[in-house]
């Protein structure tokens, strides 16, 4: 269609009225002239007029040819229709409403969790190429040694280029703040931003010599910290950072919104260059996260099998030291976890828009066959089928628009509060928005939901066989046969469609109840824990580290408020963990590689005391455990059990560590979760921090940083600033970070299955809403259809009992039915749940027991109600009204 | 004595409607089902209502324009006349039924 013809059409349109009266005002000329012609040869007048009428054909049907001619005929009935549909749904704003409503949720439900889909599973990571980027994981989760490096990059053909990251957590002073900071940071090997493929904002990254010792203090900023420490400013490549007491000179800004690491570190907002060549030759300090890039044309499988041939080499050269390595793409890392608790998610948005579709469905069904009568008259005036069904979709449509427009309101702010929940461990959950692209395309599901759910309907109203509509609507004494069986369906589906749904959130719940139900080992009521770090403070540089945590715990435990203090290398459940490799005095030795690993943890004295984790045999570490003094450790019960199952730990020696020191066990304490909330139970070995002289030596090393861990008499959160205070007196240049009570801690590493259990809760809560107000709909509907049927039972002498039976049979029984599919889809919907469970299996007698009881109640409930005011009616009244 | 009448085969209208103002100029309505029923010699009728979507149809594609006089009566009516692409529409079109019919009339000549 060209330009101008488009032009023509639209002025057409423009000024229809106009059109119609020069037509019409055409057609009357041509009539008056040929019959004036046929008079002028001598026909007489009103049978000139017949003639002349006669030759032109039906006027009517000619001026709605003429005016299709212009192609707008559909645009002017659809503006009939949905002015049509607009008076209707004003006329029954009740209908309207929960029809509107109820679609609302569903789309609502939909644009958040597929918001959250899209931003977290469907974006590529911000990088270039990004699925030729891999990371190297120790059994899937775990760091690598500095030695396999440069094993690796000496070995593998199928890099282009592999880094390694490590974290870094400096003190960032100054710059106008009171007490120093701790800034999230990562050391990368030069080449691991290049590798990257994403420049710099400004200044340039790492050339291979900053890789070296003496030539590493030069540092890249993230973007955020140069617009919010630096206030943007334009000369910061002239400037430096002091990280720690030394200063880095800034070399470049990343662009806005870079991230890196992905996963572990992923706040980092500096990288300065990680010198790796002291390690070159160290198997065992695993602290490194691997990061490469496949060639162009190399698989992950081809690099896989490549990688398997490099580590089974090196671990015949270096026993225990490359086991359990796979090549993981990068993406799969960030996502992979997500993605099953996604996809559960997105299933159970749909199954809830299902379930609204239904009962919406059902709602038009209902209406159309109310008007019923319309509709048999207007076909009877010789309406067609299809103008028809299009009239009950426009309708159908609009409702679908005016919900899935409401639904997306819902959906933006679902996403809002999405966010407000702060799921700490789904990635990139700060990445999720509502797009342009998610727009669009829940405007599509409105309308081919519209479309969808109107169109049974639609066809089955305007089925009419004459004869029979204007008998059966003339005398409803009983409802047709097809009307009912497709408004069973109907409630089937629904109950089918809300079960799962039910079934997941039970789950979830048990899952949930279960996850509470651990014992975590230790009392996380009334617990304060905060970081200290001296990273860079005269302390490290004059060696006292040693003596500076025992004082601040002195003082700490001075401060009013204060039951007890002390202090640990990393505090359980955040994070953090090291292993240490030992062997049992009098047992044989294993291979090398093969010793027993437990989790390390460094304390100081009365750490068990104030964490409230009992000592079961034997004593604390105290203060008489120092440098001088022979070395202790006190071991948890499994590790007792283990080796010691008669109880006779204590006493016993172990030897271990970097420098297999020999340490004489003199307690045992309750088990405690240490990384993970749900993990396996697994032995655990503190030792005396004073014994620990390595770490100690280690300048602004691991025990520059440590976690106070205090028990106060009231509320713990109100005693963070005297506590602040308190470091502050003994050093202002010391910095605290991570304040937390241990409750908080505790609660972010449930943050996850909270999470689902929210989410999944919400939805099954909202699909049992919708499925018990469609089928208290279908019901009431139902019995009002059957009010004659009811009248005559009772004028025949039939009780109300017996009617109350006859309409609650047959909801039950269609209930029954859909209980019974719904099982179905509940055991593939649990299957793949089976991931997110907790101490339950998918296949949980008393969830599936439990759900199918409710929807029975429901059901139940639903059809008692309209049939107890069935029966209160007047059986004469009901026969007499149709 | 009833002639035969003959309808016209369909999608000629637009043929014939273009070919009568192209030699005509500017007509209304009921001078071109005339004009056209006279041409013929009366063979061809046009359900003479059907001109007028027909027209318009015309009109929508842009191969004649219309403006509204006066007739001989000093009756109010509407007038149209050929444009340029309207023309080139009738050229074409007249070489592709001038085509056909000779295909046509081959057929039947060799049958």
């Amino acid at each position: 269609m060209g330009l101008a013809e488009l032009a023509r059409r639209v002025g057409m349109l423009l000024r229809r009225r106009r059109f119609d009266r020069d037509l019409a005002e055409e057609m009357r000329l041509h009539l008056d002239l040929r019959a004036a012609d046929a008079r002028a040869a001598g026909v007489p007048p009103d049978e000139a007029d017949a003639a002349a009428r006669r030759r032109f054909g039906n006027a009517t049907v000619l001026r709605e040819e003429s005016r299709d001619a212009w192609g707008w005929r559909w645009l002017e009935d659809l503006g009939k229709d949905a002015r049509y549909g607009l008076r209707g749904m004003a006329r029954n704003p009740g209908f309207t409403l929960v029809a509107v409503l109820a679609f609302a949720l569903g789309i609502g439900a939909n644009t958040a969790i597929v918001s959250v889909v899209a931003g977290v599973l469907l974006r590529p990571l911000p990088y270039a190429d990004p699925d030729r980027l891999v990371t190297i994981l120790h059994g899937g989760t775990g760091p690598t040694a500095a030695a396999n490096i440069y094993a690796w990059r000496a070995q593998c053909a199928s890099f282009e280029a592999l880094g390694a990251a490590e974290a870094w957590a400096p003190n960032l002073a100054g710059l106008g703040i009171d007490q120093p900071e701790k800034l999230p940071a990562l050391r990368v090997t030069p080449d691991v931003l290049p590798l990257l493929g994403v420049p710099p904002a400004l200044g340039r990254t790492f050339v291979d010599e900053e890789g070296l010792p003496g030539k590493e203090h030069v540092i890249v900023l993230g973007w955020d910290l140069w617009q919010q420490r630096f206030g943007g400013d334009p000369h910061i490549l002239d400037r430096s950072v002091v990280l720690d007491g030394v200063s880095y000179a800034v070399i470049g800004v990343m662009p806005r919104g870079f991230k890196f690491a992905p996963f572990w570190v992923t706040t980092a907002q500096a990288w300065a260059p990680l010198v790796l060549g002291p390690k070159a030759g160290d198997f065992h300090w695993s602290t490194l996260r691997p990061f490469a890039r496949l060639k162009p044309g190399v698989s992950v499988a081809a690099a896989r099998a490549e990688m398997a041939a490099v580590t089974a080499r090196l671990e015949q050269a270096f026993p225990g030291t490359n086991r359990n390595l796979e090549i993981v793409p990068l993406e799969e890392k960030v996502v992979g976890q997500i993605r099953p608790a996604l996809l559960v998610l997105l299933g159970a948005v749909g199954f809830v828009l299902l379930v609204a579709c239904a009962n919406v469905a059902h709602m038009l069904l209902a209406r159309a066959q109310a008007r019923q009568r319309e509709i048999v008259v207007r076909t009877a005036l010789g309406a067609g089928r299809g103008r028809l069904v299009r009239q009950l979709l426009t309708e159908s449509l609009m409702l679908a628009l005016l919900g899935g427009g409401a639904g997306v309101v819902l959906g933006v702010w679902g996403v809002d509060l999405l966010r407000a929940l702060e799921p700490v461990d789904v990635p990139r959950v700060a990445n999720v928005s509502v797009d342009a692209t998610i727009l669009a395309t829940m405007a599509g599901v409105s309308i081919l939901c519209g479309v969808g759910f109107g169109l049974v309907p639609a066809l089955r109203a305007t089925a009419v066989d004459l004869s029979s509509s204007l008998k059966e609507s003339a005398r409803g004494a009983t409802e047709g046969a097809r009307q009912g069986r497709l408004r069973g369906l109907l409630v089937v589906s629904q109950f089918a469609l809300a079960l799962p749904l039910l079934v997941g959130a039970g789950l979830m719940i048990r899952s949930f109840a279960a996850l509470q139900a651990i014992d975590p080992g230790f009392d996380s009521e009334g617990v304060l824990t905060l970081q200290v770090s001296l990273a860079g403070t005269s302390q490290v540089k004059a060696g006292r580290p040693e003596t500076f945590y025992p004082e601040l715990v002195r003082r700490v435990e001075a401060l009013p408020g204060v039951a007890s203090a002390s202090a640990i290398n990393h505090l359980p459940l955040a994070g953090d963990m090291w292993g240490i490799g030992f062997t049992v005095e009098g047992e044989p030795t294993p291979a090398d590689g093969d010793s027993e690993v437990a989790t390390y943890r460094a304390v100081l004295p009365g750490y068990f005391r104030t964490m409230g984790i009992p000592i079961l045999r034997g004593r604390d570490i105290s203060p008489a455990d120092d440098a001088r003094a022979p070395h202790v450790v006190v071991i948890n019960q499994k590790l007792a059990d283990e080796h010691w199952p008669r109880g006779d730990a204590v006493g016993k020696r172990i030897s271990g560590g970097m420098d297999q020191e020999t340490f004489t066990i003199v307690g045992v304490v309750k088990d405690a979760r240490q990384h993970d909330w749900a993990e396996k139970l697994r032995g655990e070995i503190y030792v005396s921090v004073a014994q620990a002289r390595r770490y100690l030596d280690n300048p602004g090393g691991p025990f520059a940083y440590m976690t106070l861990v205090v028990r106060t008499v009231g509320d713990p959160a109100a005693l963070a600033g005297s506590v602040r205070a308190a470091v502050r007196d003994l050093d202002p240049a010391v910095s605290v970070s991570s304040v937390s009570t241990m409750t908080s801690v505790v609660a972010r590493a449930t943050s996850r299955p909270r999470f689902y259990l929210t989410l999944l809760g919400a939805f099954a809560g909202l699909a049992l809403l919708l499925a018990a107000v469609g089928v208290y709909g279908v019901m009431s509907y139902a019995v009002s259809r059957r009010r004659q049927e009811i009248g005559i039972r009772m004028a025949l002498g039939a009780t109300r009992g017996d009617v109350l039976r006859l309409v609650v049979k047959g909801g039950l029984g269609l209930a029954l039915v859909g209980v019974a599919v719904g099982l179905v889809g509940a055991a593939g919907l649990a299957r793949l749940m089976a991931g997110l469970l907790y101490g339950v299996t998918p296949a949980d007698p008393p969830t599936l027991v439990g759900v199918a009881f409710v929807l029975l109640a429901v059901a139940v409930l639903a059809s008692v109600v309209p049939a107890r005011r069935a029966t209160r009616i007047d059986p004469m009244t009901a026969l007499r009204t149709d | 004595m009833l002639r035969q009448r003959d309808e016209i085969p369909p999608g000629t209208l637009a043929l014939l409607i273009l070919r009568t103002l192209s030699r005509a100029g500017e007509l209304h309505g009921y001078q071109i089902a005339s004009s056209i029923e006279r041409g013929s010699d009366d063979v061809l009728r046009v359900e003479e209502g059907s001109l007028y979507p027909a027209l318009q149809r015309l009109l929508v594609q842009g191969w004649v324009t219309a403006r509204w006089g006066t007739t001989e009566g000093n009756r109010r009516a509407r007038y149209y006349k050929l444009t340029a692409a309207g023309k080139k529409q009738l050229a074409a079109e007249m070489s592709q039924f001038e085509r056909v019919m000779g295909a046509i009339v081959r057929v039947l000549q060799t049958a």
